[in-house]
């Protein structure tokens, strides 16, 4: 079986065509991310997420009003994955104040309810617990079994040899569980996930990400200058970034467009993003390396025609390999699981923008640069 | 014929160290399902015994059930130390990455702190949550921005300490603080019996915490957070822990006769082991001075669970002591052992006393030691202690374990004490140990990952199950594309996936939920050299030569495309497990050893392959 039988089709003649479709393209893209910007997931924003799983289906508005009148401000709750599963998300990491003096007095009166007139004293206060003390060390199970009864997460305290310590921690998290608990009594869950990434961890992982990416565009460039010559590499590099800016369009775009996917930039889709860098290239090379194969044997055939014959002579390979890989990437994002599907959406698009631009734009741009410089380039 | 024997020998043993690199994966995964189905009998027995039993009684039980299952066979433990380890997203657990407080630690070290300096503090601690800036420069700043020096505040025992000296001490002192942390974090987790944790420092002020397979998310938040607490303790004289020990013996060996049978010993060892429950766990010493025991490792958790029993708790308390492990084991041919003491239940002194601790080698007599200081208070009760004590041991016990026992030879008067250790590291171990006491170490979490149970598990499905679909898919496409050729690559990717996954064994990489993705990713790329090779095979057949010329120029004419874009994927391979994290990590690991057996596989197995079959004279057929 073969795909194409001599295949000769003039590509380079027609690059004004791939000119506007590229331009066109990008285009589109920037202008959504000018104007819609993307989705950071927490990673990069900071915040926190909590995955539950319910035993019966859920009533996603019921559970979105819930959510919003808890006095954490913006709750965003979506389903993830199933109908059973919902993701809620707040940016507020720690209780603000005005919450925490009202879960306090709430584990004081659960206290209160379980060992009426113990004496106690808060001997340490954080943003995220509360330590007491109290007088004898007999109540101290019952108590902790009273406030675990009443969605509090209590527990003696480590480092205390006289065992009187109790402590209470007062978390976002905890706070919308058992809020939740209250008020959808008939319907049971149970934490699948639970994320926490401190503002300033969301900034350096943002800044790790984009370095990343610069170094391995930097590298890839000094490696292909070396084994091809500067401008294939140049070529290369900004045929990359053709790709990875139609991809990040296209992400920004389909944001919340299609439902069920989750489109953010999360630390897995900049590993993605990555990936498609190494493919793209991986692509791109073959095409150069045909190219650089005539350029030796065929000394005075014109650069476009040499052009032309590799990419026609290396169709058949593109072709191939792009259908086989974007068959395991469909795969992955069909039944990866909720976690890969973006994963594997971006690699979907950048697999294909990938192709694309290893046939119509890299090996392009080489010929612009060769008309305009004048001088011959020789291997 | 001779011209392949080399080769065949490189492949069938590539093959062979596949196989031999994997089993230990495929024999873990069977005994886990073992031991989780006697597990579920052993928990309905429990259960049927003591109804009333708490969830987390019940849980500490089947842990002990757990470890002594799998005792029960040494092919168990090693198979698991040699399987495929599975990242935290895939088994479910927690990951932490922590920060020193450093506000509360420089609160701690100031002297004289006034209303300014409070003020100052919070300010800088305000501006640092966000930037980079360290909160020490930030501070300095502002002190200096208000006329004054820092020497006001600090004091590190000169005066005339300079703002960038007494800044870098300050530095220094949160760097020290950072070990203390990591000292005292991976020594609750190994007492907590967490299986393979992993705590690693992170630049000067950070610790990454991974805790997989972990149930109780609040134990595990507890066992982070809270500060240790140092104590100086006694022991108990040798002749009354003996007796204590007897009693215990006695006791477990009419009532616990059932747990211990399940080991296959021998007759002789069985016997003693059925009379002297406890002292077969804990070996006694032929030195009578003192009542020291020694316990296997993996015997730990069964003697803590031995202690926590009514009758047995009653015994300890009655003697008015309690059992201390060790903080570290000592390991002989016969495997490594936990020192178990006797010491008395009530401290004698704890750590706030201690202003300081330093470890330095004595030049007198090149021996290491650590000095040790304390306040005025506590060098007092210190003269008291050791002047009553001369002779007796003291150990020096940080959140439950004894770090040093070290004897005492003379009273101690001034508070300023000179404990000699074995070696540099212990005497630099004892200091971190010595300083906890005096500074705690507040760390907070800035970031938290936690992946239940069973979402890792649907995870590990999905995964696999989408990895073995794109498997077969792939190859069905490349056998109806390729026909014979196609079976040849569909080996080649067989091997390549054997390979890779064999290698990830054997270097001990995690596979996460991306690292699966890698591996999908790397099949999908895998066919690419094969594609490469058989296409460029097809056009050179274009051109009217044989196939054996046509299969040799199709290799090498394809190998400088292979080459180069391999690279190029490889170069962001590197890149991505440099600067990735935790999962992201785990995908660029598994791309990079796919990318090298992809290229192993096509360029020497499929290679093979058609010379051997060009050389019978057979066809292979590339479509």
């Amino acid at each position: 079986m073969r795909i194409f039988h001599d295949l000769n089709v003039d590509f380079m003649g027609k690059r004004n065509m791939f000119y506007a479709i590229s331009s066109a393209l990008i285009l589109i893209g920037l202008i959504n991310i000018f104007v819609r910007g993307f989705a950071f997931g927490i990673d990069f924003k900071g915040g926190l997420e909590v995955a539950l799983q319910f035993d019966k289906p859920v009533n996603i508005t019921q559970i979105r009003n819930e959510a919003s009148n808890i006095g954490l401000g913006e709750v965003e709750v979506k389903t993830f994955g199933s109908d059973r599963s919902i993701l809620i998300r707040s940016e507020i990491q720690e209780v603000p104040n005005n919450l925490f003096s009202q879960i306090q007095s709430n584990v004081e009166k659960t206290i209160d309810a379980s060992q009426p007139g113990l004496s106690r004293k808060i001997i340490d206060k954080s943003s995220s617990s509360i330590t007491y003390s109290f007088d004898s060390t007999k109540a101290l199970d019952k108590i902790i079994q009273d406030l675990n009864t009443a969605d509090f997460q209590a527990m003696k305290t480590l480092d205390d040899s006289s065992k009187t310590n109790l402590n209470v921690r007062i978390s976002v998290s905890d706070w919308i569980q058992s809020n939740l608990k209250e008020k959808i009594k008939d319907n049971n869950f149970k934490v699948l996930r639970e994320e926490r990434v401190g503002p300033k961890v969301g900034q350096e992982l943002k800044k790790n990400a984009l370095f990343a990416v610069g170094l391995s565009l930097l590298v890839i460039l000094v490696y292909l200058g070396f084994r091809f010559k500067f401008s294939f590499a140049i070529s290369a590099v900004a045929a990359l970034f053709h790709d990875i800016f139609i991809t990040l369009g296209i992400f920004s775009t389909l944001y919340g467009v299609i439902p069920g996917l989750n489109l953010e930039i999360s630390l897995t889709v900049i590993g993605a993003f990555l990936t498609l860098t190494g493919y793209s290239m991986n692509d791109t090379v073959v095409v150069y390396d045909r190219v650089r194969e005539y350029m030796k044997i065929y000394k005075t055939m014109p650069l476009k025609d040499v052009m032309n014959k590799a990419i026609n002579r290396t169709m058949n390979r593109t072709i191939i390999t792009g259908f086989a890989t974007l068959l395991s990437v469909i795969i992955l994002f069909l039944f990866g699981g909720e976690v890969l599907r973006s994963f594997a959406f971006a690699l979907f698009i950048g697999i294909i923008t990938g192709t694309y631009s290893s046939i119509f734009v890299a090996s392009v741009f080489v010929l612009e640069y060769a008309n305009r410089s004048k001088k011959k380039i020789e291997f | 014929m001779k011209e392949f024997t080399f080769r065949t020998v490189i492949i069938i043993g590539a093959f062979a160290l596949g196989f031999y690199l994997l089993y230990p994966t495929f024999a873990d995964l069977q005994n886990t399902k073992k031991i989780s189905q006697e597990l579920v009998k052993i928990s309905d027995l429990i259960k049927q015994k003591n109804p009333a039993i708490s969830e987390n009684d019940l849980q500490k039980k089947l842990t002990a059930a757990r470890d002594s299952l799998m005792k029960t066979d040494p092919s168990i433990i090693s198979n698991r130390e040699k399987r495929i380890k599975l990242g935290l997203d895939l088994q479910g657990g927690m990951y932490l990455v922590m920060e020193i407080n450093s506000a509360k630690l420089i609160e701690k070290l100031a002297k004289q702190p006034d209303d300014l300096f409070y003020k100052l503090l919070k300010e800088a601690q305000e501006e640092t949550k966000t930037s980079e800036e360290n909160i020490v420069s930030a501070l300095a700043k502002k002190i200096r921005a208000n006329g004054k020096r820092m020497s006001v505040y600090f004091d590190f025992g000169d005066i005339t300490a300079s703002d960038s000296e007494i800044e870098s001490k300050l530095v220094q002192q949160e760097t020290d603080a950072v070990t203390r942390a990591v000292e005292i974090i991976s020594k609750r987790v190994n007492q907590y019996g967490v299986s393979e944790p992993n705590i690693q420092k992170q630049g000067s002020r950070r610790i990454v915490l991974e805790l997989p397979g972990i149930s109780n998310m609040e134990e595990a938040r507890n066992l982070v957070q809270k500060g240790a607490v140092l104590e100086f303790k006694l022991f108990v004289k040798p002749q009354l822990a003996f007796n204590m020990m007897n009693k215990i013996d006695k006791l477990l060996a009419g009532t616990d006769s059932v747990l211990v049978g399940q080991d296959t010993l021998k007759s002789k060892e069985e016997k003693f082991a059925r009379q002297h429950p406890f002292y077969n766990l804990a070996r006694y010493s032929q030195n009578q001075n003192y009542a020291d025991t020694w316990v296997k490792a993996e015997n730990k958790t069964k003697l803590q669970d031995y202690f926590s029993r009514p009758e047995i708790k009653k015994i300890i308390d009655e003697a008015g002591a309690a059992f201390v492990f060790d903080a570290k084991p000592e390991t002989n041919k016969e495997g490594s052992f936990y020192a178990l003491y006797v010491l008395n239940s009530t401290s004698e002194l704890t750590g706030e006393v201690i202003t300081n601790a330093i470890s330095r080698v004595d030049p007198s007599d090149n021996k290491p030691v650590v000095n040790m200081e304390m306040n005025d208070e506590g060098a007092n009760e210190w003269a008291r202690i050791t002047g009553q004590n001369v002779g007796e041991r003291c150990s020096i016990v940080l959140d439950g374990v004894v770090y040093s026992a070290p004897v005492i030879q003379e009273k101690i008067p001034g508070g300023q004490s000179r404990i000699t250790a074995t070696s540099t590291e212990e005497a630099k171990l004892l200091e971190i140990v010595l300083k906890a006491g005096a500074l705690p170490a507040p760390v907070e979490t800035i970031e938290e990952r936690t992946v239940g149970p069973s979402l890792g598990q649907d995870s590990v499905d999905q995964g696999a199950n989408s990895a073995l679909l794109g498997f077969i898919l792939v190859s069905i496409f490349m056998i109806v594309y390729y026909k014979n050729g196609g079976i040849v690559a569909f080996s080649g990717l067989f091997f390549t996936i054997l390979i890779s996954l064999g290698v990830l064994a054997a270097f001990h990489g995690v596979l996460t939920l991306p690292g699966i993705a890698g591996v999908v990713l790397s099949m999908g790329m895998a066919v690419d050299s094969n594609v490469l090779i058989y296409e460029r095979i097809r056009e050179e057949l274009e051109t009217g030569k044989t196939l054996r010329a046509a299969i040799d120029s199709g290799f090498s004419m394809s190998f400088s495309a292979i080459f180069d874009s391999n690279v190029t994927t490889m170069i962001t391979g590197v890149i991505l497990y440099q600067f990735g994290t935790g999962p992201i990590q785990g995908f660029a690991l598994t791309l990079m050893i796919g990318i090298i057996a992809s290229l192993f596989s096509a360029l020497v197995f499929s290679r093979l392959i058609f010379d051997y079959f060009v050389s019978k004279g057979q066809m292979i057929k590339l479509g």
